[in-house]
């Protein structure tokens, strides 16, 4: 062997060693250390995307979770919390090894991400009676007797889709609507609510699909020319929307926008830039820009540790509401007793509404149902900021 | 590459066999040992992580025999691992099938599969084949995330818990045994494969097919054959992926699933059954280490908004740095250990 | 018929985008056999230097994009140097996984770097529109064909009339044979890698004008392969081709069909175009030799 070779194989053989006896070694010793002694402490587990295809969102939103967790301790108003936030890049097979690895570790609790880790854990969460709240809102998730131990904290994306209808129905009546949606099942989920929805509204309805890599939608746009469409509602992130934004501009259409929770962010009037303006969003958390008395608490946290609400953006206040609902869970069950999963899924059931402030529709969780918000505010962009639209509006 | 000394095989019986010296048996005893004993050992955690590599060991030998004996590069490995995984599941879930057989019907759907999408490497070469069977892999995911009918493309596919024989496969340590034993045999099946005449035709049509016509091995017959097989093995680990899992979602059948796998068999050793074990190892291995040690790191404030790119980072690095310094991969090296211990004094 | 001009315009001016993120993967495999899977992070981090020269450090976008192709210049080289030349001899598999292996490294360091959070463009290529043929067409995409041609045609010069040109194909053509006339097949392969790198800045400023400047944009480099194959893996004008047609395909069936099915129709134009022709339209034709 060169002497290249030989180092380089005692080198790989060093590392392998090390990794094996890193494995090797036992698990985390976290202790709960601090406070009073009589505190319980309470472990919950965190999945976040944080260098995957949806970092852009998942970055502020579990900033947004950690924060809340922080001031909770802090502030003492319950249980110690502690949560261990992992990224698992939107990859499966990663968000299973660290459900397991927080199973392991005797988590009460799971906050999850997106549609991927949702769908993949809902079965292991239901076995293993652990509540999960994620940032998924598909409608699927909301039924206590498929899925006992999913709970949806904002508005359901079908809820959403039939709040965006019934605002165009009252704009205008018999009108068309192309619905644009990211090509997947996320992008699918509203699409037969919406299609249920606008039948009995008299509206005319279409989907669209936006393919992933497409770095224009002229095509599709000129389908839903065709249709006479004249609002698009948007059930996609804010990347391709703003695209979509501009697209609608740029070939001079005049179609509305109605944007659904996840390009209802200042990222996307940031891109689409003026294509951005009169757009109406569903936003089931407002935007920093609406001020609301549920956006203090967060301000001052971040404003106290150098950080700033309103560079952070909404999916903050998403994360840090969507973790206060779950601790108002977790502080009623250690009330009661012993803090289980199933002892948090009680506490949350049985709960009165929570109240975020303003931020957002109260929040009630029933043993008939887990979509935690029946209603949200819709919200325009004026100069280049989401304005409020119209007050809360409920599902009918 | 140099052998033990002092064999000599008097049959050709004893020349086929799978180990020879006393040293071979021994190391081999002590795998089967550890493999028996790691579930006891090992944190739930770690037993999660050793189920997933066992699948991927499945996989992975089966791209090998693709890739690394027949020389055909596929970077269809997702797709036809979501083959595998729809098709058992949905045998299981509607058609009410029980746990082996709507494995071994998965994995004759996915050898089929395999077959039809191997088709072009009857025409192309090289790239032109692997970007082509890029293409199937694009296809197929495209077909599992829109065919409502079949897959019920828009939401996951439940799968009930596997059973057999009235024992109930449920949780990480049964399914260790069921895992550990189809990735046993995956392997005996795998190693006596290059052992016959089909396994030397597969090396022969890698190595220069137009010379392996001349000699007679129908290099589309044979070429189509280690689609074949190769996909059976896909097929079973996309199975075993189904039902240990009890939930099949499309995510985890993208482009960067069939990009690791490909990174498992180079990083391990092309051509060779043991370096897709070992490459498979390593792949899922290297993140869970690189985690740990995260989590130890964690402390260091000013890497903390960092540490997830550098988490992406590393199995990156990890790559190059290997493929730079050994290009046949961690087989070559573990080779190169025991000869260094078997020949030590000398060099060579 | 309006509806088939503006989709004809959008997908041949989507193609031309595509063509120009396809070049850098056929200048490298043209000279040096190698296919760059990195080339999608190329385009990424151009698009994120151009963006930081422009708004962070605030200079006139002349300046921006000669910075950045300095840097596309000086990656091109580094990797060639550290990455590629040790693996030269080894099989083809180990090389693309190195390139690979490399695109993760880059888009990791470009997170450290960056972030995740997608950004806007500067508006550097006026952003109206043109009425055109009765269609609308946004000017940035018109700029866009007009690029692309300028780049084409001067790579077409390059190879035929240039001294490192004609040596590039003198490489790729039988590289003992070059040797022996003299020409260094190293600084032929860093020459390479250096264009590829000065292609994506363009190809990377095109795409960041048209989508922001995100990950995405390393997405987009997954497109590219149809488009190279098609057209034939060492060929520039295959790659106009080939992109035309992705281009044209996907517009078309998006504005016809839709349901998602033009996400799949590049994959299955290109399985049928590879059946009749192997190496793609205008790819060499490997003669085989026992």
């Amino acid at each position: 062997m060169t002497s290249m070779q030989t180092r380089a194989t005692a080198a790989i053989a060093a590392v392998v060693l090390a990794g094996a006896m890193s494995a090797c070694g036992s698990d985390d010793d976290k202790s709960s250390a601090g406070g009073a002694n009589t505190k319980q402490t309470v472990k919950v587990g965190g999945l976040f995307d944080l260098s995957g295809p949806t970092a852009d969102v998942s970055t502020p939103y579990s900033e947004g979770v950690k924060g809340f967790v922080k001031d909770y301790n802090e502030r003492g108003d319950g249980p110690r919390i502690e949560l261990t936030a992992e990224d698992y890049k939107y990859d499966v097979a990663v968000a299973e090894r660290l459900y397991s690895r927080y199973k392991a570790d005797g988590v009460v609790a799971v906050q999850g991400w997106g549609t991927g880790d949702t769908e993949a854990l809902r079965g292991k969460v239901t076995a293993d009676r652990l509540p999960f709240m994620s940032a998924s809102y598909a409608e699927t998730l909301t039924d206590p007797k498929q899925t006992p131990f999913n709970f949806v904290a904002a508005t359901s994306y079908s809820d959403q889709m039939r709040l965006a209808l019934e605002w165009v129905g009252e704009e205008a009546q018999g009108a068309e609507v192309a619905s644009f949606h990211h090509d997947s099942p996320f992008g699918e989920s509203p699409q037969e609510a919406g299609k249920a929805k606008a039948k009995v509204l008299g509206l005319g309805f279409k989907t669209y699909a936006m393919p992933a890599e497409a770095t224009d939608y002229v095509p599709q746009l000129r389908r839903a020319k065709a249709q006479g469409a004249k609002f698009v509602v948007i059930q996609n992130v804010s990347t391709p929307a703003a695209q979509l934004a501009k697209n609608i501009d740029e070939q001079g259409l005049d179609m509305k926008i109605v944007c659904l929770n996840w390009c209802g962010d200042e990222l996307f009037v940031e891109l689409a830039g003026k294509a951005a303006d009169g757009a109406v969003g569903v936003l089931p958390f407002g935007p920093t820009s609406v001020e609301a008395d549920g956006l203090a608490p967060p301000r001052e946290f971040l404003a106290k540790n150098g950080g700033n609400l309103d560079k952070e953006g909404l999916h903050y206040v998403q994360g840090w509401y969507t973790m206060a609902l779950m601790a108002e869970g977790i502080k009623r069950a250690a009330d009661q007793g012993k803090v289980t999963g199933d002892a948090i899924r009680q506490a949350l059931e049985a709960m009165d509404a929570f109240d975020t402030g303003g931020v957002s529709a109260p929040v009630d969780f029933t043993a008939q149902s887990h979509a935690g918000m029946k209603g949200s505010k819709l919200y325009e962009v004026k100069d280049g900021k989401w304005a409020k639209l119209t007050d809360l509006a409920s599902v009918s | 590459m140099a052998s033990a000394t002092g064999v000599y095989h008097t049959s050709y019986r004893a020349d086929l066999a799978l180990r020879h010296t006393r040293a071979e048996y021994f190391r081999l005893a002590l795998a089967l040992a550890t493999i028996a004993a790691l579930p006891f050992v090992v944190s739930p955690y770690w037993l999660t992580v050793l189920n997933q590599i066992g699948i991927a060991i499945i996989g992975a030998i089966g791209l090998n025999l693709l890739v690394g004996f027949t020389g055909q590069i596929s970077l269809g490995q997702g797709g036809f691992l979501a083959v595998g995984a729809y098709t058992s599941g949905l045998l299981a879930a509607r058609a009410g099938l029980p746990f082996g057989l709507d494995v071994a019907c998965a994995m004759l759907v996915t050898a089929a599969m395999g077959t039809l999408f191997g088709l072009p490497a009857l025409r192309l070469k090289g790239l032109y084949l692997a970007i082509a069977t890029l293409a199937s892999q694009q296809i197929i995911l495209w077909v599992v995330t829109h065919w409502d009918a079949v897959t019920g493309g828009t939401s996951a596919l439940v799968v009930p818990p596997a059973e057999l024989l009235g024992w109930q496969i449920y949780g990480d340590m049964a399914w260790y045994w069921v895992i550990a034993f189809c990735a046993g045999v995956a392997t005996l099946a795998a190693t006596n494969l290059m052992r016959t005449g089909i396994g030397r035709a597969f090396v022969a049509i890698r190595d220069h097919d137009v010379a392996a016509s001349v000699i007679g091995v129908d290099p589309f017959r044979y070429k189509l054959l280690a689609f074949f097989i190769s996909s059976a093995f896909v097929g079973l680990a996309g199975a075993l992926t189904a039902r240990y899992n009890l939930i099949v979602t499309w995510e985890r059948f993208t482009l960067d699933v069939s990009i690791l796998y490909l990174a498992m068999i180079i990083v391990g050793g092309l051509g060779s059954v043991a370096g897709a074990i070992y490459g498979a190892a390593f792949m899922i291995a290297v993140p869970v280490w690189i985690e740990e040690l995260s989590r130890s790191l964690s402390s260091l404030a000013f890497l903390q908004p960092d540490l997830p790119a550098i988490q992406q980072l590393i199995p990156g690095l990890t790559i190059v740095l290997s493929l730079v310094f050994e290009p046949r991969g961690i087989a070559r090296i573990w080779q190169r250990i025991k000869d260094y211990f078997r020949l030590w004094p000398f060099r060579h | 018929m309006e509806t088939f001009i503006q989709l004809t315009v959008n997908g041949l001016s989507n193609g031309a985008i595509l063509a120009l993120a396809a070049l850098g993967f056929v200048l490298i495999y043209k000279a040096t056999g190698v296919i760059n899977f990195a080339q999608g992070e190329f385009l990424l981090i151009a698009g994120f230097v151009i963006w930081f020269m422009l708004v962070v450090v605030g200079v006139p976008w002349l300046v921006g994009i000669a910075v950045a192709v300095l840097v596309g210049i000086a990656l091109g080289l580094v990797i060639e140097r550290l990455v590629l030349r040790p693996m030269v001899g080894e099989p083809v598999i180990s090389v693309i996984m190195v390139t690979i292996g490399l695109s993760a490294v880059l888009g990791a360091i470009v997170q450290i770097i960056w972030g995740t959070r997608p950004r806007a463009f500067p508006d550097f290529i006026p952003s109206g529109t043109v009425q055109l043929f009765g269609a609308t067409v946004a000017q940035n995409r018109l700029w866009a064909l007009g690029i692309v041609a300028v780049a084409l045609a001067g790579f077409g010069l390059f190879y035929t009339r240039s001294r490192e040109g004609i040596a590039m194909r003198a490489v790729a053509d039988d590289q003992q044979a070059a040797l022996a006339q003299g020409i260094s097949v190293r600084r032929t392969f860093a020459v390479a890698w250096a264009l590829a790198g000065v292609s994506a800045v363009f190809g990377g400023a095109l795409i960041a004008n048209l989508i922001g400047v995100s990950g995405a944009i390393s997405s987009f480099g997954l497109l590219v392969f149809p488009v190279v194959i098609l057209g034939g893996l060492d060929s520039v004008p295959g790659a106009v081709v080939g992109g035309a047609i992705v281009g044209l395909l996907t517009s078309y069936v998006g504005g016809y069909i839709g349901g998602g099915l033009e996400t799949v129709i590049p994959y299955m134009a290109l399985l049928a175009i590879l059946l009749v022709k192997p190496y793609g339209l205008f790819g060499q034709l490997r003669i085989e030799r026992v």
